[in-house]
């Protein structure tokens, strides 16, 4: 049982008790150079759960994201996936080991055809885990990325990208699917039709943490959601809070 | 900044380099005959570097094609101060106002030094507008023409053969003046508003254009004194040799001036200086073991070529270890004369040498 | 010399390297280096075909192979690989600082005047008689600079290593990201630099038989001087730049006059630096994707 690090941890409000975590941080810091981008945070998502983590720019979510998947250094903390440390571990074993990350701006591979980045994200998948890839349900979920095939992914939009890389990182069979702003850049119908995939991905048993700046609309899709500011957890939010604007500003800005 | 402060540091950044290159002329002074060639060889090294310095390490620009300025200068000093009498017997298709007159060692220098800005100048005006690779390829490029212009025309030179009975008139005063006046160049540039125009460009350069820095002009400024201070330097180098051929002055010179500059530290006058001065005197040293020295206690001979190898190690395990450089791209100075006069922290980036900034995650490759 | 046969020898010239090309290329697709010591690969294999020249000849071809393998994939884990952080130009420093090591090793164990590698110097014989001179050799050159031209395309476009090389030569972090391993991917570009290397090599020192400390050199500062030209950022502008070097100067070779072929190397560079100045992206990019680095 994992016990708060500072004396400000015991004032911070964790939220309830999650029972059976399949992703925990605890004290995670990041730096770049001698610029602090995470100062200590503690997360805790439990199997199946839908877990939000806004903040405004700069508050460290996106290191977050990277830290976990082991994009960038650590310096203090640690990462447990199933309750096995996996701080520090390289991209391609994380990868390997069940998580996956959708890239804030998508990161697709614009000069290849959309079949070449699908194949790509097979790349990463766990094989000889009794781990099947349902290809029908993930090309079910994303039509239009069935439909443009043969294309070159530079030539969809950015929504049928964003869709892309969700499918693109699914095809890795994680447990834990981590997305980095999905909705940045997209209109509103198109951010409702990933939202719609979001819950069907979650409903298939794959845990969500999802990253954004959007508070809204995260807060009341996500069962629990994390506000990051100034590289630290200030509260946390439940759907109940998501059309309460007070309580809102006062997560963001401090009360 | 005040104004004390700021000359107490551009004095401090001049004197100590200064006084490094004075204490290699005097030592040098009291050793053999044999060993007092290295110390001289060491001084003209640290003018060749320093002049590297002056365009690579304010610009950031790559330049593989300074040795083409030692080149250039070094054919030209070496040529006109061969007595009139004997250059046409040893090199019988020279133009003739080249054959039929000589000149004294200082204009000689000068001209070479004249020469190499000018050249410097002529190339830079198209080349000082590509970056990176392109600039790195394009001034290769440059060496390539001069090593093969030198070497087949022989109406400006003796060509392949050696360019041989060079007055050597290149002694331990001559060579330590000649670093210190590259040493003040190099300062004087670097304070300059032009330096530090120059230098802003190399940080961030889309910023400095938005500010109003011609980059292009700039880098031209640098390039040419730059360009002048090499040839210069192949004045020197060619006087102290006596002779000169088109190998001397191509491929190995260019990778050992590189190393010296980025061993020592290539954004830095103390770096170009110190590194200079270690590479010079090991690379000599290795030298004398492939022919057979005494080390303390012991025979060293060393197979011909160890100490290219050496010296390639050397600057692999620099730039992967510290590519910084020894002195980490800082100029010299003097903690205590830096607290009196409370001078504020160095910038972040003051640190990098000639290569841009890479990010800090571990995913970059 | 008619055209004719210009053409003919300028494109085997080409073909070599355009080998050379894609050896440089591929490792920079993959590690955005730039491997000047590309040519000491090459040098080795001339020394190792010069050491087994006694040897049935399948047997010197392939241990040359294996070599120059080998010392390709120990010099991506001794040295490069700690830099797979830094910038172009610090790496490309660094790749001549491994080249001269190397030259000096050369130097020491095989002395500065050079060894004989004639193992294939029987392709040195005239295909047919006629105007037409062309050679076994050219033949071969152009043979094995088409199989492994368009190997290599095959095995980029349609084999699952070569789409992941390809996805970490677009962007090499989104590939981690989805599982790709660096350390695979990098080391199957550097085993095939080494083959291409040796391929290059063992076609060299058909014309070239001595092989001497800088036999590699030469060719790798006019192979990479090519890949720039012809722009580094794709594997095929590259390898059409390091054709056109090739062809370039086989061609203006035969066209200067006698007493001007001695200033070849001038012309060509002369070349380079104006192709840099109107397209420093590289004369076959295409304008508008490329960040031009131009001020």
């Amino acid at each position: 049982m994992s016990r708060p690090r500072t004396w400000a941890g015991r004032a911070r409000r964790t939220g309830p008790r999650v029972t059976d975590p399949i992703l925990e941080i605890e004290g995670l810091e990041v730096r770049y150079g001698p610029v602090p981008a995470v100062r200590g945070i503690d997360l805790r998502v439990g199997r199946g759960e839908i877990v939000g983590v806004i903040g405004p720019n700069g508050a460290g979510k996106s290191s977050t994201l990277h830290a976990v998947m082991g994009a960038v250094p650590v310096h203090g903390g640690e990462v447990r996936l199933r309750g096995v440390a996996i701080t520090g571990g390289r991209p391609e074993d994380i990868v390997r080991a069940g998580v996956a990350l959708v890239p804030e701006g998508r990161h697709i591979f614009a000069g290849l055809t959309v079949e070449d980045n699908l194949n790509l994200g097979l790349v990463g998948r766990r094989a000889g885990n009794g781990h099947q890839v349902d290809l029908a349900w993930i090309g079910g979920l994303f039509p239009v990325v069935e439909e443009f095939r043969s294309r070159p992914a530079g030539a969809l939009s950015g929504g049928q990208q964003q869709q892309l890389a969700i499918a693109r990182a699914l095809l890795a069979g994680p447990d834990v699917l981590l997305l980095d702003e999905p909705s940045l850049g997209l209109a509103p119908t198109v951010v409702e039709t990933v939202w719609d995939a979001l819950r069907q991905i979650r409903d298939r048993g794959v845990t969500i943490v999802l990253v954004e700046q959007r508070a809204q609309i995260t807060v009341a899709l996500a069962d629990r959601t994390y506000v990051l500011t100034g590289g630290r957890v200030r509260a946390t939010l439940t759907p109940s809070d998501a059309h309460d604007t007070a309580r809102l500003v006062a997560a963001y800005f401090g009360s | 900044m005040t104004r004390a402060r700021r000359f107490a540091d551009g004095a401090v950044e001049f004197l100590v380099p200064a006084c490094l290159i004075v204490l290699v002329g005097v030592v040098g002074g009291f050793m053999a005959p044999g060993t007092e060639e290295d110390f001289i060889a060491a001084l003209v090294a640290v003018t060749i570097v320093i002049a590297l310095h002056v365009f690579v390490g304010n610009s950031g620009v790559l330049s593989f094609g300074h040795i083409s300025f030692v080149a250039l200068g070094a054919f030209a000093a070496g040529l006109m101060t061969i007595p009139a009498t004997v250059k046409p017997t040893l090199m019988p298709e020279l133009f003739p106002f080249l054959a039929e007159h000589d000149v004294g060692n200082i204009p000689s220098l000068v001209l070479a030094a004249a020469l190499g800005g000018l050249f410097a100048a002529l190339v830079g005006i198209p080349l000082m507008r590509l970056s990176g690779l392109a600039a790195g390829i394009a001034t290769l490029a440059v060496l390539e023409i001069t090593h093969n212009v030198l070497r087949f025309w022989e109406k400006i030179g003796p060509g392949a053969k050696t360019l041989s009975l060079v007055p050597e008139t290149t002694g331990l005063f001559q060579a330590t003046v000649g670093a210190l006046i590259a040493a003040a160049a190099a300062i004087a540039f670097r304070r300059s508003p032009p330096g530090r125009k120059l230098r802003a460009s190399r940080e961030d350069p889309p910023a400095a254009q938005a500010v109003g820095i011609n980059i292009h002009r700039q880098r031209l400024l640098a390039f040419t004194i730059s360009g002048a201070l090499a040839g210069f330097a192949g004045g020197l180098m060619v006087h102290q040799l006596g002779s000169i051929t088109t190998e001397q002055v191509y491929l190995d010179l260019t990778f050992l001036t590189l190393a010296m500059l980025v061993i020592g530290g290539a954004s830095s006058l103390w770096g170009a200086v110190v590194g200079a001065l270690l590479v010079s005197f090991l690379d000599s040293f290795l030298l004398n073991a492939e022919n057979g020295t005494n080390v303390v206690v012991a025979e060293l001979t060393l197979p011909n070529g160890s100490s290219i190898v050496i010296l390639g190690v050397l600057l692999a395990l620099m730039l992967i270890l510290r590519s910084g450089g020894i002195t980490g791209g800082r100029e010299a100075s003097l903690p205590f004369l830096r607290a009196a006069l409370a001078a504020p922290p160095p910038p972040p980036g003051a640190g990098r040498a000639q290569d841009e900034r890479p990010e800090r995650t571990v995913l970059d490759v | 010399m008619s055209v004719l046969q210009s053409i003919v020898d300028g494109v085997a010239l080409g073909a070599v390297y355009a080998l050379v090309a894609v050896g440089l290329a591929l490792v920079f697709g993959v590690m955005r280096l730039i491997n000047f010591a590309h040519g000491e690969l090459i040098t080795a294999g001339g020394y190792t075909l010069a050491l087994t020249a006694a040897f049935p000849k399948i047997a010197s071809v392939t241990i040359t192979v294996v070599v120059c393998i080998a010392l390709a994939l120990l010099m991506e884990r001794v040295a490069f690989r700690p830099l797979r952080a830094a910038s172009p130009t610090t790496t490309l420093v660094a790749t001549f600082a491994v080249a001269f090591a190397l030259q000096g090793v050369w130097l020491i164990a095989f002395g500065p005047e050079g060894r004989t590698a004639d193992v294939l110097a029987s392709l040195n014989q005239r295909v047919f008689e006629g105007d037409l001179d062309v050679r076994w050799i050219t033949v071969t050159m152009l043979a094995v600079g088409g199989l492994l031209l368009g190997g290599t395309a095959f095995l980029l476009g349609r084999t699952t290593i070569g789409l992941q090389m390809r996805a970490a030569a677009a962007d090499f972090r989104a590939a981690r990201l989805l599982g790709v391993r660096a350390d695979t991917v990098i080391s199957f570009a550097f085993v095939l630099a080494g083959l291409l290397a040796a391929a290059v090599a063992i076609l060299l020192t058909v014309q070239r038989p001595l092989v001497t400390p800088t036999f590699g050199l030469e060719v790798t500062i006019l192979g990479l001087v090519g890949v720039v030209v012809g722009g580094i950022d794709r594997l095929g502008t590259a390898t059409l730049g390091g054709f056109a070097i090739g062809f370039l100067t086989s061609v203006l070779g035969d066209a200067l006059p006698a007493d001007e072929r001695v200033f070849l190397p001038s012309f060509v560079f002369l070349l380079v630096i104006l192709v840099l100045l109107l397209r420093p992206a590289g004369l076959f990019a295409r304008p508008s994707k490329t960040a031009v680095e131009r001020v």
